[in-house]
């Protein structure tokens, strides 16, 4: 018995298989996480490896080149670039897209076991660091306080930080730009020279003095006490009677050669939030934790943990990742209800019953719930990939239950049982609507074989689409027919208020077919001027194709502007402070409905900072960074490039700014970040390579739309060096190591204990009086003490100079890189790179130096051929799915005719609409494929129907394209109008999709318009070309099995 | 004894059934999935890709006295649905 048999006799059996799955579907929705993106693999690491006192130039020969070539011999590698800066080597590997970061991780730990005996003497191991998206804050607070903000630290620390990180998924909560408490000892050089004291014999004091020692226990009588000694200090006052030595018989105090003072750190980085000082607090989740669930306990935690702080204390979030993603996602399902909505009202409109447009429907809540046990099955998230999918989806999965519901109607009005006419009249079109939906696999099921970038984001893609049709086929085949059975009756009558309405309709289909056979008529008898009207709307689309320009992935406005402004080198932080404060005050001022809150951080974070975040980020006292967090996008009238364009012109207008880098989007695994174009300059000549730098980097600021041009190589820096010399040093019976501690213990500091007070420890610090640490005399002064106990001053054994420090060095591929890179600002990708191709080959270079293009072009490229491939295979499938359908070579190939012609609605579509050529309209142009061929399937099956049952060719196309009219605007119209709210929907994320949409709805409008009239054309002149040769050869009576011209 | 053949769209087997058991005919032997044209108008049967129906063909052997009341009876199932197409043919049995 076959499946629409048994279906139809066990209509019980049937309902309660399918509410399973929609149950289960249901149960599966209700557990599916949210996220942005499909889950995927992060493809960087990076290698880092310390060797202490070398130079720049000595890190690159020794440790960096080294490191690089054992490293390239790693399989799936894309790229590797390297930075070697004084003291440290850093090599970023990038890999190709898909690729198994852990194993990566795992060989490049082999291989670079194997190199370790080679590295110079005194290098560290090299430490490898996965770069994973789970790095990124999931949000950012800013606190600000007025009473409380002297112990904001602590009370951030114990009544915010902690709570939070008992939040089931959050990862680590840091607390930045508030100074922590320290108790700091200031020594005075002079007395210590006095009493012959060192910083290094009172931290060893002080540690001596500061602890607790358990002593053992002991029986007395019956009993066992333990004993202890605490010697730990109660207060921080009482460090001033630590003894610290004896001196002439007298006993020196620490008050005596010191003064102690319980502060806060000198030197912490500074946030100010809406020109509010406040201190930053950045949450991490833990690693493949779900950033909205995350969100969500965080945002369901904090009124209680608030309740508990003190009141002046004020919350402002200044960034949060998750509001684009619940924004995204939300517009994206108002997209699918208003599909769902149009395609309803098409199948009432076609069908014009109430019962059959319900049997109808049941198909989409049934195969689109399903696919969400898939989604849950296979551990993903509902994202705008899965979404679209759907929405996508929709307006397909009804075409195979439309087919066969059609045909059992035509079997109920000519007298069958509706029991008899489910059966037989889905059996008649079982293999036609497997056809029909095997094209469409062989569109989609591709896509699950895609690599690259584009892979990650459309292997999800092609499986939803592949599960949702195969499902849709299954309920074609079962639940509709069984539908029928129960529910479609002989002439059942519907209400007259109804058929009131639906009379003027009716009318007007019947005017549409009369209408359509005459314009089918003219175009039979007038095939050259058809052909010739074509082919020139064909020819002018493709000159409109060059006016439209080229990206690689549609940017979206998510409201986030991250970016950084550079003060000059050596510029102190009191300055950066002015300048961060007046731009802020510019933006407010300028964006007052826009900006919702702007944050910039000013200063270099302690060392001691366990704030793993702040540490990634750059930083420095000349060093601004910039977060803009804009306000709904409903609410304001300028989008995120608008306004980020402005900060920009903002930033130049400073004439005390060197550099500034300000980014709309933010970074986020370079989605949506906006497009970059680098010119990459290698060359080994510093000198050679830097002025051609700034030779192009002259040339972008001449091109119209590059905007925030940066050249990667970094200003020397001011420094002090101390020369040692190591010959004087030895005199002296010292070592450069020794030597260097003393040195860096006075200046820097010595941390010698801690000190506990309430459970919570504060470091304890020695170091010389601020007074003594200005100048460079301050730095000769300083004594050394050699292991006999005898003092030389630094300048005995050392020169103080100031020095530059050179640049690091960058490379890339194993060469020395310098590169200008720069944002784009109103001009496609395309039009952006022809335009510097053409000014770099005319920019005159020294032989041995080459410049390449790179940046978001690469990308765009490497998806672009990924893309053509995929199309071709895509076509090559089709045709083969065709060609054992029609079990003809010559049908398909005329079906195929519609895929080109479909460039011209695809064309005239972008033209219309602005949009550029990109990833998202490539894709939708590979989908058209598949739902252009369908619609000439079914008209083709017809005109052969009508052919083999002795028509002749023109009445068989002509009959068929009338019969075939209806069903082809049905079909095409629930897919154009399930596809209308994704193409105009304006919404948060939606430039992402948008094109996608507006390329389906305009390829498939004119390529339906071809299918209806010009394949007939051609069907007709291929058809009568091998009716004349079959007459010439004389053979017998022609049928449509010997009309093949194969 | 006449014997009787049906031959009829496989949409009206129920209808076909019903008559027989109405005219308490229990013996019959039926083939599925066969393949016909009518001679006037009828349509072709052919399980094709231009014609997709099928045919069923029902053939019993009945007392003389029935046939004139099945031929009447299927005759109303035939003009229930013309379209479908169902025929009835009779000949004389020599002998079981």
């Amino acid at each position: 018995m076959s499946l629409y048999e048994s279906s139809v006799k066990k209509p019980i059996t049937t309902i309660l298989i399918f509410l399973t799955v929609v149950v289960l579907g249901i149960f599966s929705w209700s557990k599916l996480s949210v996220d942005l993106f499909p889950e995927f693999d992060m493809n960087q690491a990076v290698v880092l490896c310390t060797y202490s006192g070398a130079s720049a130039e000595d890190v690159e020969n020794n440790v960096t080149k080294l490191l690089e070539s054992t490293l390239s011999t790693i399989s799936d590698l894309k790229k590797i670039s390297s930075t070697s800066k004084d003291n440290v080597a850093i090599i970023q590997i990038e890999l190709n897209w898909g690729t198994d970061l852990d194993n990566a991780v795992n060989d490049m730990r082999d291989r670079l076991e194997m190199i370790k005996q080679s590295l110079p003497d005194g290098c560290s191991n090299p430490m490898i660091i996965k770069i994973s998206t789970d790095m990124m804050p999931v949000t950012i607070y800013s606190a600000t306080a007025k009473e409380s903000s002297s112990a904001l630290y602590k009370i951030l620390d114990d009544g915010l930080a902690n709570p939070l990180a008992r939040v089931s998924g959050v990862g680590s909560v840091s607390i930045s730009g508030v100074p922590k408490r320290e108790i700091i000892v200031n020594v005075d050089p002079k007395q210590m020279e006095a009493y012959n004291l060192t910083v290094e014999q009172i931290g060893s004091a002080i540690a001596q003095d500061n602890i607790n020692t358990p002593s053992g226990s002991m029986d007395i009588g019956s009993e066992t006490y333990s004993l202890r000694i605490e010697g730990e200090l109660k207060e921080s006052e009482l460090l001033n009677n630590v003894v610290v030595a004896n001196y002439g018989g007298k006993t020196i105090f620490l008050k005596d050669v010191a003064r102690v003072s319980d502060t806060v750190q000198e030197k912490a980085q500074e946030n100010y939030v809406n020109g509010a000082k406040g201190a930053t607090v950045v949450i991490q989740k833990q690693s493949g934790a779900n950033s909205v669930d995350v969100m969500n306990r965080i945002n369901k935690a904090l009124p209680d943990i608030m309740k508990d702080l003190p009141r002046d204390i004020k919350l402002q979030e200044v960034m949060n990742t998750t509001d684009n993603i619940k924004n995204s996602i939300n517009s994206l399902m108002e997209t699918i209800i208003l599909a769902c909505l149009f395609v309803i009202i098409v199948v009432l409109f076609f069908l014009g019953k109430w019962r059959a447009t319900i049997i109808i429907l049941m198909t989409i809540p049934v195969s689109l719930i399903a696919s969400f046990i898939y989604l849950y099955a296979s551990g993903n998230s509902l994202n705008i990939i899965s979404l679209s999918a759907i929405s996508i989806a929709i307006g397909m999965v009804v075409d195979d239950a439309i087919v066969v519901l059609e045909n059992i109607t035509t079997h109920i009005e000519r007298g069958s049982k509706p029991r008899e006419a489910a059966i037989y009249g889905t059996n008649e079109v079982a293999v036609a609507v497997i056809a029909a939906t095997l094209t469409l696999l062989a569109v989609f099921f591709p896509f699950t074989m895609m690599s690259g970038l584009a892979g990650l984001m459309f292997k999800q893609l092609g499986w939803m689409i592949c599960i949702v049709m195969i499902i849709s086929l299954a309920c074609a085949l079962s639940l509709t027919p069984m539908l029928c059975s129960q529910l479609m009756r002989k002439d059942t009558k519907q209400s007259g208020f109804f058929n009131k309405l639906y009379r003027p309709i009716k009318k007007g289909f019947d005017k549409l077919d009369v209408q359509y056979e005459r314009l089918l008529r003219w175009v039979l008898g007038h095939k050259l001027i058809t052909t010739i009207i074509i082919i020139a709307a064909f020819i002018g689309s493709m000159m409109l194709s060059k006016s439209i320009g080229s990206e690689f992935i549609p940017m979206s406005d998510n409201g986030q502007i991250t970016g950084n402004i550079q003060l000059p080198i050596g510029a102190n932080v009191d300055r950066s402070r002015e300048i961060a404060l007046r731009f802020e005050n510019d933006v407010r001022k300028e964006f007052p409905n826009e900006v919702k809150t702007i944050t910039t951080t000013i200063g270099q974070p302690s060392d001691d900072d366990d704030n793993s975040w702040a540490m990634l980020q750059t930083s420095g006292n000349n060093y601004i960074s910039i977060r803009v967090k804009l306000t709904d996008y409903r609410e304001r009238k300028k989008d995120m490039f608008e306004i980020t364009e402005r900060l920009r012109q903002i930033a130049a207008s400073y004439t005390e700014v060197a550099k500034y880098n300000i980014i709309a989007g933010g970074q986020n695994g370079g989605f949506g970040g906006g497009s970059t174009v680098d010119a990459e300059i290698y060359g080994f000549d510093f000198k050679v390579t830097e002025d051609l730098a700034q030779k192009i980097k002259g040339i972008m600021g001449n091109i119209k739309g590059f905007t925030n041009i940066v050249v990667s190589r970094e200003d020397y820096q001011p420094q002090y060096q101390i020369e040692f010399d190591r010959e004087k040093l030895a005199l002296n019976g010292l070592t450069l190591g020794t030597a260097s501690s003393f040195v860096r213990n006075r200046m820097n500091g010595l941390t010698c204990s801690l000190f506990r007070e309430d459970g919570d420890e504060y470091k304890i610090k020695v170091r010389y009086d601020r007074s003594s640490r200005h100048s460079v005399e301050d730095i000769e002064n300083i004594l050394i003490y050699n292991s006999a106990g005898k003092a030389v001053r630094v300048s005995e054994v050392a020169n103080v100079v100031e020095r530059f420090a050179p640049p690091s060095i960058q490379r890339q591929d194993r060469e020395r890189i310098v590169k200008v890179s720069a944002n784009l600002y109103g001009v496609s990708l395309d039009v952006a790179t022809k335009e510097l191709q053409a000014q770099l080959d005319k920019l005159e270079k020294p032989s041995n130096i080459n410049i390449d293009i790179a940046g978001t072009i690469v990308d765009q490229q490497d998806t672009f051929s990924d893309m053509i491939m995929l199309s071709l295979l895509i076509i090559m499938l089709v045709y083969i799915v065709m060609a054992a359908q029609f079990e003809s070579l010559l049908y398909p190939f005329i079906i195929m005719f519609s895929i080109p012609f479909a460039l011209i609605g695809v064309f005239l579509s972008l033209f219309l609409t602005g949009i550029t050529i990109n990833m998202m309209s490539a894709i939708g142009m590979v989908m058209l494929i598949g739902i252009v061929v369908k619609n000439g399937i079914v008209l083709v099956d017809y005109i052969n129907l009508n052919r083999e049952r002795g028509i002749g060719i023109k009445a068989a196309v002509i009959m068929g394209g009338k019969s075939r009219l209806r069903p082809v605007l049905m079909t095409t119209l629930t897919t154009i109008l399930g596809m209308l709210p994704m193409a105009f929907k304006i919404g948060e994320g939606s430039a992402l999709w948008q094109p996608m949409g507006v390329v389906i709805v305009g390829g498939l409008t004119i390529s339906t318009m071809i299918t209806l009239l010009f394949m007939p054309v051609i069907y007709t002149a291929f058809a009568s070309i091998s009716v004349r040769k079959y007459h010439k050869e004389g053979k017998g009576k022609l049928t449509r099995r010997n009309t093949n011209l194969e | 004894m006449k014997a009787a053949l049906i031959t009829y769209n496989q949409a009206h087997i129920e209808e076909v059934e019903r008559v027989l058991n109405q005219l308490a005919i229990r013996g019959y032997t039926r083939w599925t999935d066969v393949q016909g044209r009518g001679s006037i108008n009828g349509e072709p049967h052919l399980g094709s890709h231009a014609w997709p129906s099928k045919n069923m063909a029902t053939f019993c052997v009945i007392e003389d006295a029935i046939a004139p009341l099945l031929k009447k009876m299927l005759r109303g199932v035939d003009n229930s649905a013309p379209q479908q197409g169902l025929r009835v043919f009779f000949w004389q049995i020599a002998d079981v």
